[in-house]
C-alpha cells in the first residue's frame, strides 16, 4: 500500500530523513513515533507530494508518487486522507462546509457533497454540530472534523499527523478509538505521534524515527486487519517469546536449585 | 456555481476593496462611454455638413434664368460635379420659413424677392471643390460662393484631436484600472494564502483555486462598465433634452437611438470581461505560482 525505498530528503544541506525504507500493507494501523523534528511530518508530506524526495522511490498503491506529473498530484491527494498536525480547518466555514470542501474541489455536486459530508459527520459523532464554526468547537471536536474531512473521499489510507497533539488523555483516547473504528472498516491508518500514553496503548506496528533515520520497528500482537503472513510472523514471535520466557524460568529454577 | 458563491463571499468580506475597484472601473468606462458618444455625435455632425451642398452659388436677386443655366452648364462641363440643384427664390423662401418657423416675425419680414436664387453643387471628389468654386465665382450674375469644405475640415480636425485626447485618457485609465484590479486581487490572494494552501492539500486543481479570483476581477470590471455606461446614458438623456439640443439647433444629431447605446454597452461589457480577466490573470500568475 505505502512503500518507501531508500528515501532521503535534504532541506538546505540538512537531512530531514535519511535513506528510509518501509512497507505498509493495506488495512494496517501503523504508528510513526519520534520526537519533534525527527522527520514524521516530512514523511507525510512526501506521501502526498507536498515535498519531493531528494532520493528514493515512494509508492502508494499503484501510484509512483515521486514520478507523478504535477497535474496528477491532486488525484493522489484525493486518494489519501490527511489529518494535519494543525488541522488546517477553514475557520470561516461551518463544520459541514469544511467537510464538503474536498468533494467540492473535485467537482462533486453540492447536493451529493452535502449528503456524503453529513454521513461522515454522523460517523464521527458530530451530527449536532454541522452548522457550527470550528471556533465554536472543543479541541476534540475539531479533530473529529479534520478526521471527517480526511474520510469524506472514502480514502484507502489516512495519514494522521499528531492528531492528539494538544488534547487531554481522555479526548486523545476517544480520537484513537475513532481511528481504530475507521481502521476496522479496512482503511489503512498511518499515524504520527509522540504521545507516550497512545504508544503504550497501541496494539499495532510502531515505527520509531530519530533524526530522520528509522531506528526500530516493532509489531505488537493485537492487530485488526493483519495479513495472514503478518499473523504467522506474529505467532512465531509470540511462540519464540514464550519459549524464551520458559527457558529463562528453567534457568532461574536451575540456578535456585544449585544455590 | 461554487465559484460564484465564493466570489460573493470574497466581495462581502472586503466591501471597501470591492467599492474601490468598481469605482475606478466605472470611471474608466464612463470616460469610454462619453468619448464613444462624442464620436457618434461628431460622425453625425460631419455627415450632416458633408451631406449639405458643398458649394452654394448665390446669384443676385433678379438674375435671369438663362445666366443661371449658363453657369450651371459651365460647371457641369468640367465633369467634376456629381449633382447641381437649382433653388429658386420661392424655394429659398420656403427653406427660410421652415428654418425660422418658430420666429414668425422673421418670417413675416422676408419675401421671395429679397432672397437670392442659387445652385447647390456637389463635387465627385472633394479636392476639386476649390476649382469648381473659382469657376462658379467667375460666372455672370454670381453674388457670392459659400464653400463648405472649410467647415468640414475644421470639424474633422477638431474631432480627430478630440478622439486622440480621448484615446490617450482612456489608455491611461485602462492602465490604472488594470493596476487597481491587479493590486486588489493580489491583496486578496495574500490574505487567503492559508485557505489556498489547504485547498491544494486536499486536492483542488490550480484552476479551481484561480477561478474565483479571475471571476472577481471580471465582476468588478463588468459592474463598473455597467455603472459607467448608465451614468453616461442618463447624462445624455438629461443634456440632450435640454442644452445640447438647442446648441445644435437645426443640425439633426439628436436623438441618439437606444440601439446605439445598447451597442456601446455590448462592446463595453465585452471589453470589461477582457480587461477584468486580463488584470486578474496577471494577479493570479504573479501571486499564485
Amino acid at each position: 500500500m505505502i512503500r518507501f525505498q531508500n528515501v532521503s530528503k535534504i532541506y538546505y544541506n540538512t537531512k530531514a530523513i535519511d535513506n528510509i525504507s518501509f512497507d505498509i500493507k493495506q488495512g494496517s494501523f501503523v504508528l510513526l513515533v519520534g520526537p519533534t523534528g525527527s522527520g514524521k511530518t516530512t514523511i507525510f508530506r512526501l506521501i502526498i507530494r507536498d515535498l519531493e524526495p531528494t532520493e528514493g522511490d515512494i509508492q502508494i498503491g499503484e501510484i509512483d508518487v515521486d514520478k507523478l506529473p504535477k497535474s496528477k498530484i491532486r488525484h493522489l491527494r484525493r486518494k489519501v486522507g490527511v489529518v494535519f498536525q494543525d488541522l488546517k480547518l477553514l475557520f470561516d466555514r461551518t463544520v459541514l462546509e469544511n467537510v464538503m470542501l474536498p468533494l467540492e474541489v473535485s467537482g462533486v455536486s453540492e447536493k451529493e457533497a452535502r449528503a456524503r459530508a453529513e454521513e461522515v459527520l454522523e460517523d464521527v459523532g458530530l451530527t449536532d454540530k454541522i452548522e457550527l464554526f470550528p471556533l465554536q468547537l472543543s479541541g476534540g471536536e475539531r479533530q473529529r472534523v479534520a478526521i471527517a474531512r480526511a474520510l469524506v473521499f472514502n480514502p484507502d489510507v489516512i495519514l494522521a499527523d499528531e492528531p492528539m497533539g494538544n488534547l487531554d488523555l481522555e479526548t486523545s483516547l476517544q480520537i484513537l478509538d475513532l481511528l481504530e473504528a475507521i481502521n476496522r472498516k479496512g482503511t489503512t491508518i498511518f499515524m504520527a505521534t509522540h504521545n507516550e500514553h497512545i504508544i503504550d496503548r497501541a496494539h499495532y506496528r510502531i515505527m520509531t524515527l530519530r533524526e530522520g533515520v528509522l531506528k526500530s520497528e516493532k509489531k505488537v500482537l493485537k492487530t485488526n486487519s493483519k495479513t495472514e503472513e503478518e499473523k504467522k510472523d506474529d505467532k512465531k514471535k509470540e511462540n519464540q517469546e514464550e519459549l524464551n520466557e520458559g527457558k529463562k524460568k528453567i534457568k532461574l529454577e536451575s540456578l535456585k536449585q544449585k544455590k | 456555481m461554487i465559484h460564484i458563491k465564493t466570489v460573493a463571499k470574497y466581495i462581502r468580506r472586503s466591501p471597501y476593496q470591492a467599492i474601490a475597484a468598481t469605482l475606478i472601473m466605472s470611471l474608466t468606462f464612463l470616460t469610454i462611454s462619453v468619448f464613444a458618444l462624442i464620436t457618434i455625435l461628431s460622425v453625425r455632425l460631419i455627415d450632416y455638413f458633408e451631406s449639405r451642398p458643398q458649394i452654394s452659388v448665390f446669384f443676385e436677386p433678379g438674375t435671369p434664368q438663362e445666366k443661371i443655366e449658363a453657369a450651371r452648364k459651365t460647371l457641369e462641363s468640367t465633369g467634376k460635379t456629381s449633382s447641381i440643384k437649382f433653388i429658386s427664390q420661392e424655394e429659398a423662401l420656403a427653406i427660410y420659413r421652415e428654418f425660422n418657423k418658430d420666429e414668425p416675425l422673421l418670417v413675416e419680414l422676408v419675401s421671395a424677392d429679397i432672397l437670392p436664387p442659387s445652385l447647390d453643387v456637389k463635387a465627385e471628389v472633394v479636392t476639386d471643390l476649390p476649382a469648381l468654386a473659382d469657376l462658379a465665382q467667375k460666372s455672370e450674375g454670381v453674388d457670392r460662393v459659400i464653400f463648405q469644405k472649410d467647415i468640414v475640415d475644421t470639424l474633422s480636425q477638431w474631432t480627430n484631436a478630440f478622439r486622440q485626447i480621448g484615446v490617450a485618457i482612456i489608455a491611461v485609465l485602462l492602465i490604472v484600472s488594470i493596476f487597481v484590479i491587479l493590486t486588489i486581487i493580489g491583496i486578496k490572494i495574500t490574505i487567503r494564502r492559508g485557505e489556498i494552501e489547504i485547498m491544494k492539500l486536499i486536492g483542488a486543481s490550480d484552476w479551481f483555486i484561480r477561478m474565483p479570483f479571475i471571476l472577481e476581477g471580471i465582476f468588478y470590471s463588468v459592474f463598473g462598465a455597467f455603472i459607467g455606461w448608465s451614468v453616461s446614458y442618463i447624462a445624455l438623456l438629461i443634456f440632450a433634452s435640454s442644452g445640447l439640443q438647442s446648441f445644435f439647433s437645426g443640425v439633426p444629431i439628436f436623438p441618439i437611438e437606444p440601439i446605439y447605446m445598447i451597442a456601446v454597452l455590448g462592446i463595453e461589457l465585452f471589453a470589461a470581461i477582457l480587461l477584468g480577466a486580463f488584470a486578474s490573470f496577471l494577479a493570479v500568475f504573479r501571486y499564485l505560482k
